[in-house]
């Protein structure tokens, strides 16, 4: 009866090597089911946005369950503008390439900063918002530059432009502690298990408010991030009529209005390329 | 940033009709098919033995997160586009019928083999045998195990959180993100499973004393 037990245990490296394989297909193919122009998107009359819920003030669920933010302000256009129907997806940061390339989501609104390591997976849209990624500590750590940072913990959410940013910058010997989230990180922060977080401006805030005896303050600025919306590789088609709408709520001023109800400041200058 | 009102506790709270759905499609799911593998393991071919005992190995040796992920962003590869709570119940069937497989296959050979033996001098063959000799026994047996294996399945539910399907845990970690409230969010969502395991757990207990021993 027990002479299976045996026999079976041999076998498992194999199925571990397959089981290896698929999931760098999964990633490493990253090749779109089916490439989706604006005509299909027409045809379906239907937007899928992917949209990031945990990160105010640009995604995030409201009061009722709803979603709501700059980021959802502009899917709303989005949708408004091609005249059909929007559904909200939410993605989180570090699932939202793949979902992007698995086409589960149309295109993705999520804060998403443009660099050139995303853009060997994705394309981008010209920027639409932009944040500011700084270093903040407490006020009385003596950290002036990235070169302070050696032998301290760092702490970022994964996966983010802040987690890019501060592992290029750090001197080795730095321990960068990756999170989930940015409230995970910040919680880390209040909490005294690491010395610096990584964040950007907004959410910097709101670490103040939140202990404004331990005096958190910007002890450097890492990056100025322009986000643009995202769209799978090859599909030129739907990421020109994106930048012909974000150009267009650009000077229509709508995307000002945006900016000014949820960052209560008229929209930065926004570079184009 | 917002204050731990009122609408986010329940926010919290209504996302545990997600939880329980995914562990009821879960548990229907793995019992069948952990059924039969658990017939596999103990049938008399080799062939079939092995099979299910490679099943069992892949997917106890391989991370639950993996499995969601790989079922949840995989099964685009192949052109078919599953919803979240459609993939995390297919990841976690194939996960707990390899579990419920393993266990059940334990019931079914701590039957004494003086019933295997007084069934077949009966002139039974394998399938009447298992049937209504072995498996009523087992089943008696496989009660509180099952039980306390469900717990576990409850819990993990909450690795769905990683393909974006808002159960309790997920929901936990969106309202955090509002409220920056950690120790407040995280611990409504560990109220709200212990809510849930405990009577389970006392029940395995209770089922445990009720059927956990076998007539020799």
């Amino acid at each position: 009866m027990a002479s299976g037990i045996a026999t079976g245990f041999a076998r498992r490296p194999l199925a571990a090597l397959g089981l290896t394989g698929l999931a760098m297909a999964a990633f490493g193919a990253g090749q779109p089911a089916a490439a989706q122009s604006v005509d299909d998107i027409l045809g379906r009359k239907k937007l899928q946005v992917g949209i990031l819920v945990d990160l105010p003030p640009f995604g995030v669920v409201n009061a009722s369950g709803g979603y709501e933010g700059y980021d959802v302000d502009v899917a709303k256009l989005m949708a408004k503008y091609l005249g059909v129907e929007l559904e909200l997806v939410p993605v989180t940061g570090p699932n939202r390439i793949p979902y992007l390339l698995t086409s589960k989501v149309d295109v993705l609104v999520a804060i998403f900063g443009i660099t050139p390591e995303r853009a060997r997976q994705v394309q981008f849209s010209i920027p639409y918002s932009s944040i500011d990624i700084v270093l903040m500590a407490p006020k009385d750590s003596k950290i002036a530059n990235a070169a302070d940072l050696r032998a301290l913990k760092v702490g970022v959410a994964r996966a983010s432009t802040q987690d890019t940013a501060i592992s290029a910058a750090v001197p080795p010997g730095t321990r960068i502690m990756r999170f989930d989230d940015d409230a995970t990180t910040s919680q880390a922060l209040l909490s005294g298990q690491i010395d610096a977080i990584g964040v950007n401006t907004i959410t910097g805030r709101q670490i103040q408010t939140m202990n404004p005896t331990a005096g958190y303050e910007i002890k450097f600025a890492l990056r100025h991030q322009p986000n643009g919306i995202t769209v799978r590789r090859g599909q030129t088609d739907l990421l020109q009529w994106t930048n012909t709408f974000v150009y267009f709520i650009k000077n229509n001023g709508e995307l000002d209005a945006i900016c000014q109800k949820w960052l209560g400041v008229p929209l930065p200058e926004l570079p184009v390329f | 940033m917002r204050a731990f009102g009122i609408n986010e506790a329940l926010f919290i709270i209504a996302a545990v009709r997600w939880t329980l759905l995914l562990s009821l499609l879960a548990f229907i799911g793995g019992g069948i098919a952990g059924l039969l593998v658990a017939l596999a393991r103990t049938a008399p071919p080799a062939w079939l033995r092995r099979v299910a005992a490679g099943y069992i190995q892949v997917f106890q040796g391989t991370p639950l997160l993996m499995q969601l992920f790989l079922v949840f962003f995989g099964a685009n590869l192949f052109g078919a586009n599953v919803a979240p709570i459609t993939s995390a119940a297919i990841a976690l069937t194939l996960n707990g019928a390899a579990f419920l497989g393993e266990i059940w296959r334990g019931c079914i050979q701590a039957i004494p083999t003086g019933q295997w033996e007084a069934a077949t001098a009966l002139g039974m063959r394998h399938l009447p045998r298992m049937r209504y000799v072995i498996l009523p026994q087992a089943g008696k047996l496989a009660i509180a195990p099952t039980v306390g294996f469900l717990v576990l399945l409850l819990k993990s539910t909450s690795l769905a959180s990683i393909i974006g399907f808002v159960e309790v845990t997920r929901a936990g970690q969106i309202i955090n993100n509002v409220t920056f409230r950690p120790f407040l969010v995280f611990g409504i969502v560990a109220a709200i499973y212990f809510v849930l395991c405990w009577p389970l757990s006392l029940l395995s207990q209770r089922l445990e004393q009720r059927f956990g021993t076998v007539s020799r």
